[in-house]
This record gives C-alpha cells, sequence and structure tokens, in this order.
C-alpha cells in the first residue's frame, strides 16, 4: 500500500511556511506535527561555567536564557548524541550581553539570531562564561523544540451558490487558513479573513476538503522549514523501520 | 525500541512498545485499522507521573487467521511507506 501524496507551497520563507498536503490522513497528519514539536532535534546550550557573573541576576537564571537562545544545528550526521560544541562569552558593562556575543568554537552552531537579549549591565558589572551545547529533543526540553508555531487546518473549499438578495447587508465571514476557489489557492489573510469581502454580493457555501490538510510551519532559525519537515518525516521512517526490525526478530 | 509481549492468543496480541509516546502509537494504530485483515487496534498510555504501567501497551486484534504479529510487521512496514512517500513529496514540491 503506497500512499500518494501531493504537496504544494502557498507562503514559503526560510524560517515560516505554509503548504498544503493533499492524501493525508488526519492522524498521520498529527503524527508529522507532533514529530516536528518533539522529536526533531536541535543545539541548545545545556552546561554553563561561569567565570565571572557580576550582573544582577543568579548563574542559574542566566543559564536558563542562555539555553533558550537557539542555535543553528548542524547538517545530519555531523554531530552525535553525545558531542558537544563549546560557546563563550565575556561581556564587560555598561553593555547588554546580546546572543551575538556569543563566540561558538564551531562555524556550524551559531546563534540563529544576534539580537537576543541575555543581560543590561551596569558599570562594573561583567558576564564571562563557557558553555556547551549539546543536540536534544523538543520532548526533553522546550529549547530544544526547532518548531516553534506549528499546526495544520482543512482545506477549505468555497463556492458561489448565487446571490444574496439586492437589499439585504451582507454579514461578514469569517475563514482562517488557505481557501481553495475553483482550483485555487488563496490565503485567507489577502481577503482580511472575511469571505463577504472577496464575494460582496454573493451567497457562498464553506466546506473541508477531506483529506487535504494546510500545514503552517515556523522555525525558531535553528533549521529552515524544509530541514525541519524532511526530519520530522524521516524521524518517523526510523521508528517504523526499527519496530518493523524488532517485530521479526 | 524494546518489544515485550504481555498477551497472545492466535488472533489477538497485546504489545508494550517501551520508548514511543502518542506521536508514533498513533500513526500505528491508525495504520493498523487501515490492514484489512485488523478487526481491531488500539493503544493505551497512561502519564508519566501515573506510577505503574507507563509505556504504551498495543492491542490487535485480527480475522481470518492471520497472525497478529504479521499484521503489525505489515502496518509497521507502511507507517514507513507512509513517511518515506510524504517526504518525498515535500522534496518535490520544495
Amino acid at each position: 500500500m503506497s500512499e500518494e501524496y501531493d504537496v504544494e507551497f502557498v507562503e514559503r520563507e526560510e524560517r515560516e511556511a505554509r503548504f498544503l498536503v493533499r492524501g493525508i490522513s488526519p492522524g498521520f497528519a498529527n503524527g508529522i506535527r507532533r514529530a516536528m514539536v518533539a522529536d526533531v532535534p536541535t543545539m541548545a546550550i545545556d552546561t554553563v561555567r561561569f567565570i565571572e557573573n557580576s550582573s544582577v541576576m543568579f548563574d542559574e537564571q542566566l543559564a536558563l536564557r542562555l539555553g533558550l537562545v537557539p542555535l543553528t544545528t548542524p547538517p545530519e550526521g555531523e554531530f552525535g548524541e553525545d558531542d558537544t560544541v563549546t560557546l563563550s562569552i565575556d561581556v564587560e558593562g555598561p553593555a547588554t550581553a546580546y546572543s551575538g556575543d556569543l563566540v561558538s568554537e564551531d562555524d556550524l552552531v551559531q546563534p540563529a539570531d544576534e539580537n537576543v537579549p541575555i543581560i543590561e549591565l551596569k558599570e562594573d558589572q561583567r558576564l564571562e562564561a563557557e558553555a556547551d551545547a549539546v543536540l536534544d529533543r523538543g520532548k526533553d526540553h522546550a529549547k530544544h523544540q526547532g518548531g516553534v508555531a506549528i499546526g495544520y487546518r482543512h482545506l477549505q473549499r468555497v463556492e458561489v451558490v448565487g446571490d444574496l438578495p439586492e437589499f439585504e447587508e451582507q454579514e461578514s465571514r469569517i475563514v482562517r487558513g488557505v481557501i481553495e476557489d475553483d482550483g485555487e489557492l488563496v490565503p485567507t489573510s489577502e481577503f482580511d479573513h472575511d469571505l463577504s469581502n472577496r464575494y460582496p454580493g454573493k451567497e457562498v457555501e464553506v466546506e473541508d476538503v477531506p483529506n487535504a490538510f494546510v500545514f503552517h510551519v515556523e522555525t525558531d532559525g535553528s533549521l529552515d522549514v524544509e530541514e525541519l519537515v524532511t526530519r520530522a518525516a524521516d524521524s518517523i521512517e526510523s521508528r517504523a523501520t526499527e519496530l518493523e526490525e524488532a517485530v521479526q526478530l | 525500541m524494546e518489544l515485550r509481549v504481555t498477551e497472545r492468543t492466535d488472533d489477538e496480541l497485546s504489545i508494550e512498545i517501551a520508548g514511543e509516546d502518542h506521536t508514533f502509537m498513533n500513526v500505528l494504530k491508525g495504520t493498523l485499522l487501515e490492514h484489512e485483515d485488523v478487526s481491531a487496534a488500539t493503544y493505551d498510555v497512561n502519564p508519566e507521573q501515573s506510577g505503574g504501567q507507563t509505556e504504551p501497551i498495543l492491542t490487535i486484534k485480527t480475522e481470518d487467521d492471520v497472525d497478529p504479529i504479521d499484521a503489525l510487521e505489515e502496518a509497521a512496514g507502511d507507517v514507513r511507506d507512509k513517511a518515506v512517500s510524504f517526504r518525498e513529496a515535500f522534496e518535490a514540491a520544495a
């Protein structure tokens, strides 16, 4: 039994995308979504050695903040579960320590954003620390979560069924996601999510298209959208293979 | 992934699949139900804090003298095929 899926991008950027998948069952769509959130490993700081912390916050608080800084995750196979990458930070006040001040020993593991504030330092305050980043999954800690806003909705088919009575005030009809109008995919943001803007004076019917889901995927920058989706599919594939082999024994 | 059979008859199987959660179990269950010789498939998993049995237990019931183990093996293969064809379809569009 081989399923035929059909994927089509609606919106696409490096960190955020919307794509339609046809022929996918709700259960499998949810499996993919969950795998993106919790099962795709990303790099994050896990251990911090403070050399000097004369800031107003405790070491533990800064360690948490450092952990939450998204780091770019190297291509698959470059890193194992136990490998670590060391980053260091050295900022002297008066200044604000930003994620961009982290210096990594590895070009593949860098802060995904330069402008995440870590702490504001006043005169004579200083932060100097060394941190080890490891690869782990969102299931174990949210800082390892590559996908930050992931969900899916049914594709909705809109059909014009007639005209509204001439003197009747049209009520607004809000839909969110992506609609299919005569085979054309239109994000609802194009008409302010209100069907009465797109079809003035018309009576329309909206129905969910069975087994057609529009995924919205946003990453924290540690991976791009394509990497995240393919790695999520890979993680389900590898578990299925593992189970198949375990059953054969 | 450690498997432990907890109950087994000719047409029924309960098996513990250690280390898995809803992500994989629900997909597997859904795929088992698409299998034509599987009459019932379900899984049960308790939250971590509940104590006792916390690993998911999959129960399969088959008809027409099909060994549930074989059905499970085929379903695992089907899940793999789904994941592969999903990735291929995605990569083709990307």
